[in-house]
């Protein structure tokens, strides 16, 4: 119970933080958007192709996106030691762990609240009845990104290059989600429901879990200064 | 290219490629052995400077 | 320390001797002994090569991964040496695995690449070790290096499975299967003469990792104590 109590701290202190200065969020949500555009006039897409090529779209804008806000991450930590502070601090490294994730999952689903309609306004969508089912599949792979993620920018913290290591180190990793999530997507739009990509699905939620609880057994060897 | 030629190709290769890694890793065994050997000596020579 | 270290030297000698003395009977054995397959001719014979180097950069992967999680549990240096060395030998062999695939595709498909899901899991295995050594070098300080070194390691290792099931998936669920089935032929009718010629050239791979392996690891363990003895020196 002290492993969730320690996070909600945690977990508080960088949302109040976010809250005041707002810098993250208003970067990651402009990309986001500054991506659609860009994908706009660089496919020349046709109104059946849209259907087929949306959720590898939609997705490659999550995942730069997110990327953005996990090169921001500790950025809190690394002013005035701070980092060092925490970990003099008698917290559970776990807790950290879940707080960052946590952090950087309430960012980009805040950004994907927006941009997924935007993207379906945008490229003259009209099955807006199938977005709930959207969301929550997104939302699983943002899981599965965010964990993975924030143990990758832990683990790259202290390297040289670490804003373009931290992509080649996790984008590998990433390829189960990006498959599944869009393998999901897909058949959602093709078929208004998940029906054959159920498995896919399950795939996902055994990556999430998988991938946090190993975030939090080993973030105390990663993190150490 | 017969068939032949694309396995010469991929032997070829494939044992060049090790070749050459043995090659290097030779290589830089030697050179640190040849640094651990000077600062063994120097180390020797600074013991019997104390002595 | 001289007499141990002596000892060492000879039997990784002999292994060394060993593997060649097997890579060359297995080089003889697959090219000229055994019978060319059936349906794809003498390309085949590329497998003898294909198989036991994608297997032996798996073990190293494995060895990567228990090194790593070693390290992380006990924080002895030679796990880490012994991490970042079959890593280093793991690129190499997936590296000549692709080289070797893409080979043998170029006859039996008629292209250099495709994206069939073998292919396409090694390219992502050798992306993602590579990532580790490339983390390894970027990262400055000894212990944190070993340390990033070692998550890695071992949540890259305990990825593959996933990867595995996603691009098989991927590649046999939404294509149709009669495009890539490169290796379904030969497998049915294996030839006793090639299984030999494949275990053989197999065993000399082994030998000559281990023997690699051996020869990486003190050279990792010379750098450790060179760095060691230098500073205890004042630089």
């Amino acid at each position: 119970m002290t492993l969730l109590k320690e996070t909600y701290l945690l977990l508080w202190k960088d949302l109040l933080l976010e809250l005041r200065r707002r810098e993250s969020l208003l970067t990651m949500f402009f990309f986001g958007t500054l991506l659609l555009f860009v994908f706009h006039f660089s496919f020349d897409l046709a109104p059946d192709k849209i259907v087929e090529m949306a959720p590898a779209l939609l997705w490659l804008a999550f995942l730069f996106t997110g990327t953005l806000g996990l090169a921001q991450l500790f950025n809190a930590e690394r002013e005035n030691h701070c980092l060092d502070a925490l970990l003099l601090s008698p917290l559970d490294r776990g807790a950290l762990f879940l707080a960052k994730t946590g952090f950087n999952l309430i960012l980009m689903l805040l950004v994907e609240i927006v941009v997924i309609p935007l993207f379906w306004i945008l490229f003259n969508l009209h099955s807006w009845n199938l977005l709930p089912q959207i969301f929550l599949v997104s939302l699983l792979g943002t899981v599965g990104f965010c964990g993975l993620g924030t143990m990758m920018a832990a683990v790259t913290l202290r390297a040289r290059a670490r804003e373009l290591l931290l992509p080649l180190v996790l984008f590998p990793l990433m390829i189960p989600v990006i498959l599944a999530t869009i393998r999901c997507m897909e058949n959602i739009l093709r078929m208004g429901e998940l029906g054959e990509a159920l498995p896919w699905l399950r795939l996902l939620l055994g990556f999430d879990v998988i991938f946090l609880t190993l975030g939090v057994l080993l973030f105390d060897h990663v993190i150490e200064s | 290219m017969g068939p032949w030629g694309f396995v010469a190709l991929a032997y070829g290769i494939v044992w060049g490629v090790i070749l050459l890694y043995l090659i290097s890793l030779k290589r830089r065994y030697k050179s640190a052995q040849a640094e651990l050997d000077v600062l063994s000596s120097v180390e020797a020579t600074d013991r019997d400077v104390k002595k | 320390m001289k007499k141990g270290a002596q000892s060492i030297k000879k039997r990784r000698g002999i292994l060394g001797a060993l593997a060649l003395i097997a890579i060359a009977v297995g080089l003889y054995w697959g090219l000229v002994i055994a019978p060319p397959d059936a349906y794809q001719g003498q390309v085949q014979r590329i497998m003898y090569l294909h198989l036991p180097s994608i297997l032996t950069a798996y073990l190293s992967y494995f060895l990567v991964f228990i090194g790593s999680g070693m390290y992380l549990w006990k924080r002895e240096k030679r796990d880490d040496i012994l991490a970042h060395s079959a890593a280093e030998l793991g690129v190499l062999f997936t590296a000549l695995t692709i080289i070797e695939g893409s080979i043998w595709g170029r006859p039996t498909w008629g292209v250099w690449w495709t994206w069939d899901a073998r292919l396409t899991l090694t390219a992502i295995l050798l992306l993602i070790y590579i990532g580790y050594l490339m983390l390894r070098s970027l990262i400055e300080d000894e212990n944190r290096a070993a340390s990033a070194a070692a998550v890695l390691g071992i949540i890259g290792f305990l990825d593959i499975p996933l990867i595995h099931m996603s691009v098989y998936w991927w590649r046999t669920l939404h294509q149709p299967p009669s495009i890539l089935q490169p290796n379904k032929a030969p497998w049915e009718n294996v030839h006793p003469s090639m299984l030999i010629a494949l275990t053989i050239s197999f065993v000399g791979f082994l030998l000559l990792y281990f023997y690699l392996l051996s020869l990486r690891y003190r050279f990792g363990e010379m750098r450790g104590e060179i760095k060691a003895r230098r500073l205890a020196r004042g630089g």
